[in-house]
């Protein structure tokens, strides 16, 4: 039983941190990012292309974790531009089929040129004894770096002025303004971090399985349901939410079965938004 | 110090004020009064750059801030506290009143200062804005809107939603910023108490400026008495 809780905070630990880069873009821009995952991806490829080339794995990783904050800069940029200009319901709409399209372009574009590619990065040693479970020595540094991860996340967000003048966006954009705040400047700073943590989600997946070229959608959806249970734009209901679905995830797969994993976190988010509309610890109605 | 000239807005193409132009000068506190509907919110938020007037000009400290965002103008002394008051509602009054002050740090003097003003802020420092009452909530607006040292301070109907005891100690914090030195302009359906307060008004109706003076010679007038002061 410890090791199925311990494995299920392993796995939320990575849920919470893929829905945080994905709520924070929701909640401060109303975008919805369905090529979320494919960031991840590429990133993913940007490590493993350089490793290929024989760079060392930490520059590789640094260069990773550019990668997606680049690619987070990019889309603000780009295809963000005409969705910001439209508002509520137009915006999420045009947000979805625009990253959707970007989405299948970027899946479209790796499982051709690279079909067989997947970056998995090996953490040495032996397995490392944890309350009497022996655990992999690659989910050890993968949750670590999460909860490192998290920590700086929140230690912006109530310790900085910026990350009080982001939040204050997600609250009242309109009041933020009246303080003097950019609610444009907030939303690129957001997106290059969006990016950074979907880098971040890659190369902490790919210590324990192989990160493939077509793992985006699944990055995505994942991130989706999680988000919705946590709330939207709500970084501690994201942490919360992945521990919560990570372990409800792992208990489903050892007593029932994997094929109904994903349909049991489906229920959990349905059941979520049932009770409480605005997710676990949501900002918005 | 501010001067608008012939301003229209309105939403979706269809103008709501038409032709407005009125002043500001510095020191002084002047009144916008009017019905509901009549106009008022409309005219500020395209003056504080929330939204875009269709034609006419602002202009603020001798800067043509016409079109301006609401973030631009803010910065250069124009701080503006709405109806609607738009705190934020899940962090602590605290601060909220240091991101009045951004992108700088909040200032400790005016800080105290707004503390003196609303005793009750002070005591309240590490609550959530949402969950301070309504006269509570309208103080703090006040507070955030100061703690950027704005040189002039524009109120949309303070006292919207107080209690006839609370929209009176309003207008005496009003007075006492005024007595700092603070420029004031105020939008008001609570005429007596705006009338009392300022030097100068305008009467907005249907859109347009009907009527202006000293608030003398608007109390004198046989058409504000009786539409606005419940005199006949």
């Amino acid at each position: 039983m410890t090791a199925i809780i311990l494995d299920g905070i392993v796995l939320g630990l990575q849920f919470g941190l893929l829905a945080a880069g994905l709520t924070l873009v929701y909640g401060l821009g109303g975008v919805l990012n369905l090529a979320y995952g494919q960031i991840a991806v590429l990133s993913a490829m940007a490590v493993l292309l350089t490793m290929d080339a024989g760079v060392p794995v930490f520059a590789a990783v640094g260069i990773g974790l550019v990668t997606g904050g680049l690619i987070g800069l990019i889309f603000d940029q780009t295809i963000l531009r005409p969705i910001y200009r439209r508002q509520g319901e137009a915006r999420v709409l045009l947000s979805l089929l625009l990253t959707l399209g970007v989405a299948f372009v970027v899946d479209g574009f790796l499982t051709w040129r690279y079909p067989f590619a997947g970056l998995s990065l090996q953490i040495g040693g032996g397995p490392i004894d944890l309350l009497g479970v022996p655990m992999r020595r690659g989910s050890i540094v993968g949750s670590v770096v999460i909860l490192v991860v998290f920590g700086l996340l929140f230690a912006f967000f109530r310790g900085t002025t910026l990350g009080r003048a982001v939040r204050s966006v997600i609250e009242d954009e309109e009041g933020a303004r009246l303080v003097g705040i950019d609610p444009s400047l907030m939303l690129r700073i957001i997106l290059v971090f969006s990016g950074v943590l979907a880098a971040v989600v890659a190369l902490t997946q790919s210590m324990i399985r192989p990160v493939t070229v077509t793992a985006g959608f699944s990055i995505t959806v994942l991130a989706l349901i999680v988000t919705v249970v946590g709330g939207l734009g709500s970084v501690s209901g994201a942490f919360l939410a992945g521990l919560i679905l990570g372990v409800i995830n792992t208990l489903a797969t050892s007593y029932i079965g994997t094929f109904l994993s994903l349909i049991i976190l489906l229920v959990a988010a349905a059941v979520t938004i049932l009770i409480r509309p605005s997710g676990l610890l949501g900002v918005k109605e | 110090m501010l001067e608008v000239q012939e301003l229209a807005a309105g939403y979706q193409g269809n103008d709501v004020i038409h032709d407005i132009s009125f002043r500001v000068d510095e020191g002084e506190a002047v009144m916008i009064i009017g019905s509901n509907g009549a106009g008022k919110t409309t005219l500020f938020r395209a003056m504080c750059g929330l939204s875009r007037p269709s034609a006419g000009t602002v202009a603020f400290e001798g800067d043509d801030v016409t079109g301006l965002p609401a973030q631009r103008i803010v910065r250069k002394g124009l701080g503006f506290v709405p109806a609607e008051r738009h705190l934020f509602p899940r962090m602590t009054v605290h601060d909220n009143l240091s991101l009045g002050a951004y992108p700088k740090r909040p200032d400790p003097e005016t800080m105290s200062v707004v503390f003196d003003l609303f005793p009750r802020l002070a005591e309240r420092r590490r609550q959530h804005a949402g969950t301070l009452s309504g006269g509570e909530q309208q103080m703090l607006a006040v507070g955030r809107a100061l703690m950027s040292q704005p040189s002039l301070l524009v109120l949309d109907e303070p006292t919207t939603g107080l209690a006839p005891k609370l929209a009176h100690e309003a207008y005496e914090a009003l007075a006492v910023l005024r007595g700092q030195g603070l420029t004031l302009l105020v939008a008001e359906q609570q005429v007596p108490l705006a009338m009392a307060f300022s030097d100068r008004g305008y009467v907005l109706e249907n859109g347009v400026i009907s009527l202006e003076g000293t608030s003398e010679e608007l109390a004198a007038d046989p058409r504000v008495r009786s539409a606005y002061l419940g005199v006949t």
